[in-house]
C-alpha cells in the first residue's frame, strides 16, 4: 500500500495501533472451527420451528384447514390469535403483519407457525395445514411497475416519495446546448451470505424472552419485537452469535425470524430454533431493490453539466419496511460526484406483490450509481470527449456543493482517487486499444471507468438522533491478566468490526491491542451504539470507542497520579505510565492494583458529531452526511465474440476511506465488495416467475467463485475525517457502488453496444448484438433519446 | 430399511455411529457426533462449506450418504487439522493473511486447502489454487486473501506431509 497522507493540523497523524494490519480478533476461532454460528448454538432441547406460507401473491386469507388425520397434540401451532402483543412488524410504515390475518400481499407470506421436537415432524405438521385463499390479480415485476408509471399510474400504490431541488432546472434545460436522456434498469440481487438466517428463542419462568442468533442489529430486534411479544424492553434480551455474512440481509429481516421463534417459544414454553435451508432463505428473505432510473442532462457546448433531472423508482415489494430510507440514500447519490448548479431529483417507491425488498450493501446507491456512471459516459460521448476527460472537467472537488447544497470542505479525496486511478491503470493509453465490436478481432478488449462518492453514516440528522453510546470495561481476562472489553452493539459479520474497534480502544487508552477484546454483543450488557449498517461503524462507533478510550486513559492517569506518583502529572503512553519526575509503571501493574482496590472500571462515551451540521428532512437540503468516502474503478474486460462470454481481466480501484484503520481488513472488505459488484454486473440474475424468484437455489443463482475473479490493483489515498478521530470514513458499501457501471462502460468499448440493464450476461450481449443495441428489447425496451436542445 | 453401524476414526478418535439409510454424512458429523465446525451453506453441493476429508479425499458431506463411507474410514474435519503440522501451518497462514472474514466458508475452504497441499509435490501456483478451490464459495473476501494464505502455507508446508498425508489418513 502506498498511502498518501493528507493529515492537517486538527487530525492526529501518528498512531500506535490504528493503521496497523493486526490479526483479526475472531480469526483463530474461525480457522479452528470453534466459532458458534446460529445453527451451532447448544440448545439441546430446542424444538424446531417452521413457517406456513401463503400459496398466492395477492388475495384474502379465508382460513386454515388442519388435517384431521395428523396428531396435533405432538406439535404447537401459532396463528394470529396467539400473538400476545400487536400483530404488526414494528418497522417504518407499520403496514406488515407478523402473520396474515386478512389480506395477503406476497407469495410465501407467513400465515401460521408450527414447532415440533424434530425438524421432520415440524415439516409434516406444516404440510398438514392447508391455506385457503381467494386469489386476486397481482403486480409482481419492476417492468409492470414502470409500464404503469409511464402510463396512467392508476394501478400503482406509492409507498414513499421524496424530492431534491437545487437551482432552476427549467431555465437551465432551455439554455442547454445538448440534452441527453437515458434509462437504466437493475433487478433483484440476493445477499447470499453463506450462513442462512437462523435464530433461537427461549422464555424464562418470569416471562423474560432471550433471543440469540444471526443478526446485524441487536437493537432493532429490541425494541421492535417488544411490540409483538408484549414484553417490556428490559425483559427482551438479544444476543448475537457468530454471523456468517450479512451484507444488509441480516439488518431488518432477523426481527421476523426472531419473532417466529419467540412466538413459538412463548406458546410451547420451550426453546425454539429456526434455521432456514438455502432454498427457503433465498425465497423468503430480503433482496436488493430492483430499480429504474431515468436521467435527463443538459450540457454546454464545452462539456459542462448545466442541468440534471433524475427519476429514481424502486420496486419496494409488498410492504414499506426500509424502502423509504433506501430510496433516500439512492436519490442522495443519484447526481452526486459532479458539479451541477441545477438539479431536480424525484425518488419514488411503489408496492409490488413480492417479498419486501430491503437492505443490501450500498442501500439504494449502487442502483443510482449504475445509472449515473453509465450516463456520464454517454454525456462524454455526446460532447466528443473521452470518459476520463469529461470526468476530470466536471467532478466535485473541495469547495463545491452537492445536489443538497452541502459544501464539501473536509477530507475530500475526490481528485486524488480519480487521478491516481487513471495513472495506475494507464487508462488513457489503453482506451485507444478498445475493440468496439471489430469483427476481425479474435477477442474484444474494453476498458471502462467509474467515479463515485458514498456518504458515511446515517443520512442527515440520523446520527444526531441516534446518540451512539459505547462502553469500555477494565477487568480481568480469562488468562487472569487485566484487559479491556469493548461493550457496543456493533456486530461482527466478517467486515472486521471487532478488530478495528478493539484497535480504536487500544489507541484511545494507549495500550496494546492484545489487551483488548470484544465479546459478542448482548443487549443486557452493551449500550446502544446503533445498528451495524450504513458504512457508519468505522467512522461513528470508531470515534465513540476512541473517545471512551480517552476517558479510561484519563481515569487511569488520575489514579496513578493520586495513588502512586504523589500528585505528579502522569501520562499513559503505549502501555507505560510516566510521571513528570521520571518514574514509570506498566499498564499491567497499574491495572492489577486498580482491580484489586476498586474492582472493574466502566466508562461510557459517544460519537461527537460536528455541531454545525444542518439538515432539513422535509426538503432534503443541507449536510446529507457527516462526510463522504470516494472511489474510482477501472475495469478491463475481454469478450469472446463467438460465445459473448465476458472475462473481467483486471480491476484498478482507488479509495479514500479516510483513515485506514487496518489495511488488511480494509482491503479484504473492499476486494470482497468488488467481487460482489462483479456478480451484480454480469452474473447474478434473478427474475420473477409466478410471483416468486426464478433463481431460488445456489445452483441457479450463480455468484463469483475463485476462478471468476479479476486481477486487482487496489490502493488507498487517505483523507482522514478530521472531525472525528481516529478519522475513518465509510468502507463497507463503497466497493459495491462503481464496478457494475465500470464494467458496462468497458463492455461498450469492447462491443460497441451500450447496455441499459444489469446483469449483462452472455445472453444479454447476444441479444443486444443481434439488435445493434439493447434499447430495442421488445416490451422491456429502454427508451434512449438524445436530442440537441 | 435397517440402520447400519459404522466404526470410523474422526480426527483421530474412534467413533461408532448408527446410520439410517440416506442420512447425510454432514448430519452425522454435526448432530450425531456433535462436531459443529463443519457447516451447511446450501445443502446441494454448490458452496463447499461442508467439505471434509474421507481417507484424505475432499468430499462434500452434504451430498455424501453416511452409509457410503466405508467401515474403518479416517475422517478429518476442520477441528482435526491442528493435529498435523501442515494443518497448523495452514491455520496460521489464514490468520496472518486475513483470509477469514465472516468465517462460515472457512471450515470447508481450509479443508480443501489441506487436501490440495497434502496432494501436490511442490508449492501450488495461483492457477492451481484457484481451480482446486472453485467449489468453495466465499461471499466476503473476494478470495484474494485466501489465495495469498494458501500460497504462503504452501511455501512453508512440512515436507513429510507432502504428498504422503493421504497415507497418514489412509488404510
Amino acid at each position: 500500500m502506498s498511502a498518501t497522507d493528507h493529515v492537517t493540523a486538527s487530525g492526529r497523524s501518528s498512531f500506535n495501533v490504528v493503521g496497523k494490519g493486526v490479526p483479526r480478533l475472531d480469526a483463530a476461532d474461525k480457522v479452528r472451527g470453534l466459532a458458534q454460528y446460529a445453527d451451532d448454538l447448544p440448545f439441546p432441547n430446542a424444538w424446531h420451528g417452521r413457517v406456513v406460507r401463503s400459496p398466492v401473491s395477492h388475495g384474502r386469507l379465508q382460513g386454515l384447514r388442519f388435517d384431521p388425520d395428523f396428531d396435533w397434540s405432538r406439535v404447537v401451532v401459532v396463528t394470529p390469535d396467539d400473538i400476545p402483543g400487536e400483530n404488526v412488524v414494528d418497522m417504518p410504515g407499520r403496514d406488515m403483519p407478523f402473520l396474515v390475518h386478512d389480506e395477503i400481499q406476497y407469495k410465501g407470506e407467513p400465515v401460521a407457525l408450527v414447532a415440533a421436537p424434530t425438524k421432520r415432524l415440524a415439516n409434516e405438521a406444516a404440510a398438514a395445514i392447508t391455506v385457503e385463499v381467494e386469489e386476486w390479480p397481482a403486480l409482481s415485476t419492476l417492468d409492470e411497475v414502470i409500464q404503469h408509471y409511464k402510463g396512467d399510474r392508476e394501478n400503482l400504490d406509492e409507498l414513499a416519495s421524496q424530492t431534491i431541488r437545487k437551482g432552476d432546472v427549467e431555465t437551465a434545460f432551455a439554455q442547454a446546448d445538448h440534452v441527453v436522456e437515458s434509462e437504466y434498469w437493475c433487478g433483484h440481487q440476493e445477499q447470499l451470505y453463506i450462513e442462512p438466517q437462523g435464530m433461537v428463542a427461549q422464555v424464562d419462568d418470569d416471562g423474560g424472552v432471550f433471543v440469540q442468533g444471526s443478526m446485524q442489529c441487536p437493537y432493532y430486534i429490541n425494541p421492535e419485537l417488544c411490540v409483538t411479544l408484549d414484553v417490556p424492553r428490559e425483559k427482551l434480551r438479544v444476543k448475537q452469535s457468530a454471523v456468517g455474512g450479512g451484507f444488509g440481509g441480516k439488518e431488518e429481516y432477523p426481527t421476523l425470524i426472531a419473532g417466529y421463534c419467540g412466538l413459538l417459544a412463548i406458546k410451547s414454553r420451550r426453546p425454539v430454533k429456526i434455521v432456514f435451508d438455502r432454498h427457503e432463505d433465498i425465497l423468503y428473505t430480503t433482496k436488493r431493490h430492483p430499480a429504474w432510473v431515468r436521467y435527463q442532462t443538459g450540457l454546454s457546448k464545452d462539456g459542462e453539466i448545466t442541468a440534471m433531472r433524475v427519476d429514481y423508482v424502486l420496486d419496494g415489494g409488498a410492504y414499506t419496511t426500509l424502502s423509504p430510507v433506501v430510496m433516500h440514500r439512492g436519490i442522495l447519490h443519484a447526481a452526486m460526484g459532479y458539479r451541477c448548479d441545477n438539479v431536480a431529483i424525484d425518488g419514488r417507491v411503489f408496492r409490488s406483490n413480492t417479498f419486501p425488498n430491503g437492505a443490501f450493501r450500498g442501500f439504494g446507491a449502487p442502483q443510482a450509481i449504475w445509472g449515473l456512471e453509465s450516463h456520464i459516459d454517454e454525456l462524454a460521448e455526446r460532447c466528443g470527449m473521452r470518459p476520463h476527460e469529461f470526468r476530470l472537467k466536471n467532478f466535485l472537488r473541495d469547495g463545491d456543493t452537492t445536489p443538497t447544497k452541502q459544501l464539501l470542505n473536509d477530507s475530500v479525496g475526490s481528485e486524488a482517487v480519480l487521478t491516481d486511478t487513471l495513472d495506475r491503470s494507464t487508462f488513457a493509453k489503453k482506451l485507444d486499444r478498445c475493440s468496439h465490436g471489430d469483427p476481425d478481432q479474435a477477442r474484444w478488449y474494453g476498458i471502462g471507468l467509474s467515479f463515485f462518492a458514498h456518504g458515511s453514516g446515517f443520512t442527515g440528522d440520523g446520527e444526531a438522533k441516534l446518540q451512539t453510546r459505547v462502553a469500555l470495561e477494565l477487568d480481568r481476562f480469562d488468562d487472569g491478566r487485566p484487559g479491556v472489553h469493548v461493550r457496543a452493539s456493533s456486530t461482527e459479520m466478517g467486515q472486521g468490526t471487532f478488530t478495528i474497534l478493539a484497535q480504536a480502544a487500544a489507541e484511545g487508552i494507549s495500550i496494546g491491542y492484545d489487551r483488548v477484546d470484544y465479546p459478542y454483543p448482548d443487549t443486557s450488557l452493551v449500550p446502544d451504539s446503533g445498528p451495524t449498517v450504513a458504512s457508519r461503524t468505522a467512522m461513528v462507533v470508531g470515534n465513540a470507542v476512541y473517545n471512551a478510550g480517552g476517558k479510561m486513559k484519563a481515569a487511569l492517569e488520575d489514579h496513578v497520579a493520586r495513588e502512586l506518583a504523589d500528585g505528579q502529572r502522569v501520562v499513559l503512553d503505549d502501555s507505560r505510565f510516566r510521571s513528570d519526575d521520571g518514574r514509570v509503571w506498566s499498564f499491567e501493574e497499574v491495572a492489577e492494583g486498580y482491580l484489586d482496590d476498586a474492582g472493574p472500571m466502566r466508562v461510557e462515551d459517544g460519537f461527537r458529531l460536528p455541531p454545525d451540521m444542518r439538515w432539513n428532512q422535509e426538503t432534503f437540503e443541507g449536510d446529507a452526511y457527516p462526510s463522504y468516502s470516494w472511489g474510482c474503478n477501472v475495469a478491463e474486460v475481454e469478450v469472446d465474440p463467438l460465445t459473448y462470454e465476458v472475462d473481467v481481466k483486471r480491476v484498478t480501484a482507488v479509495f479514500d476511506i479516510g483513515r485506514v484503520m487496518n489495511p488488511i481488513t480494509a482491503k479484504g472488505q473492499l476486494e470482497g465488495g468488488l467481487v460482489q459488484a462483479l456478480g451484480y454486473a454480469i452474473m447474478e440474475k434473478m427474475g420473477i416467475q409466478d410471483g416468486r424468484y426464478d433463481a431460488d437455489r445456489m445452483q441457479t443463482y450463480v455468484i463469483p467463485t475463485m476462478v471468476d475473479c479479476p486481477e486487482f490493483d487496489l490502493d488507498f489515498v487517505e483523507f482522514p475525517y478530521e472531525a472525528a478521530n481516529p478519522g475513518a470514513k465509510g468502507v463497507g458499501e463503497l466497493p459495491m457502488d462503481g464496478l457494475a457501471p465500470a464494467i458496462a462502460n468497458a463492455l461498450k468499448q469492447a462491443t460497441g453496444v451500450r447496455f441499459h440493464r444489469i446483469p449483462i450476461t452472455p445472453e444479454a450481449i447476444f441479444e443486444a448484438m443481434q439488435n445493434g443495441s439493447q434499447a430495442e428489447d421488445g416490451m422491456r425496451a429502454v427508451l434512449e433519446t438524445a436530442e440537441d436542445g | 430399511m435397517a440402520e447400519v453401524t459404522r466404526n470410523w476414526r474422526l480426527n483421530g478418535d474412534p467413533i461408532e455411529v448408527s446410520v439410517p439409510p440416506g442420512r447425510r454424512l454432514l448430519d452425522v458429523i454435526r448432530e450425531d457426533v456433535g462436531k459443529t465446525g463443519t457447516k451447511e451453506g446450501c445443502g446441494e453441493g454448490e458452496c463447499g462449506a461442508c467439505t471434509v476429508l474421507v481417507d484424505g479425499q475432499a468430499v462434500l458431506s452434504c451430498l455424501m450418504p453416511a452409509g457410503q463411507v466405508p467401515e474403518g474410514a479416517e475422517l478429518t474435519t476442520v477441528e482435526g487439522l491442528e493435529r498435523t503440522e501442515g494443518g497448523r501451518v495452514l491455520q496460521q497462514a489464514y490468520i496472518d493473511k486475513g483470509a477469514a472474514q465472516c468465517g462460515i466458508c472457512i471450515p470447508g475452504m481450509i479443508v480443501s486447502s489441506y487436501a490440495l497441499l497434502s496432494y501436490v509435490e511442490d508449492s501450488p501456483d495461483e492457477k492451481l489454487i484457484r481451480e482446486s478451490h472453485a467449489g468453495n464459495i466465499c461471499r466476503c473476501t473476494g478470495y484474494e486473501k485466501i489465495v495469498e494464505a494458501i500460497q504462503y502455507a504452501g511455501e512453508q508446508w512440512p515436507r513429510d506431509e507432502r504428498p504422503t498425508a493421504t497415507s497418514e489418513h489412509g488404510r
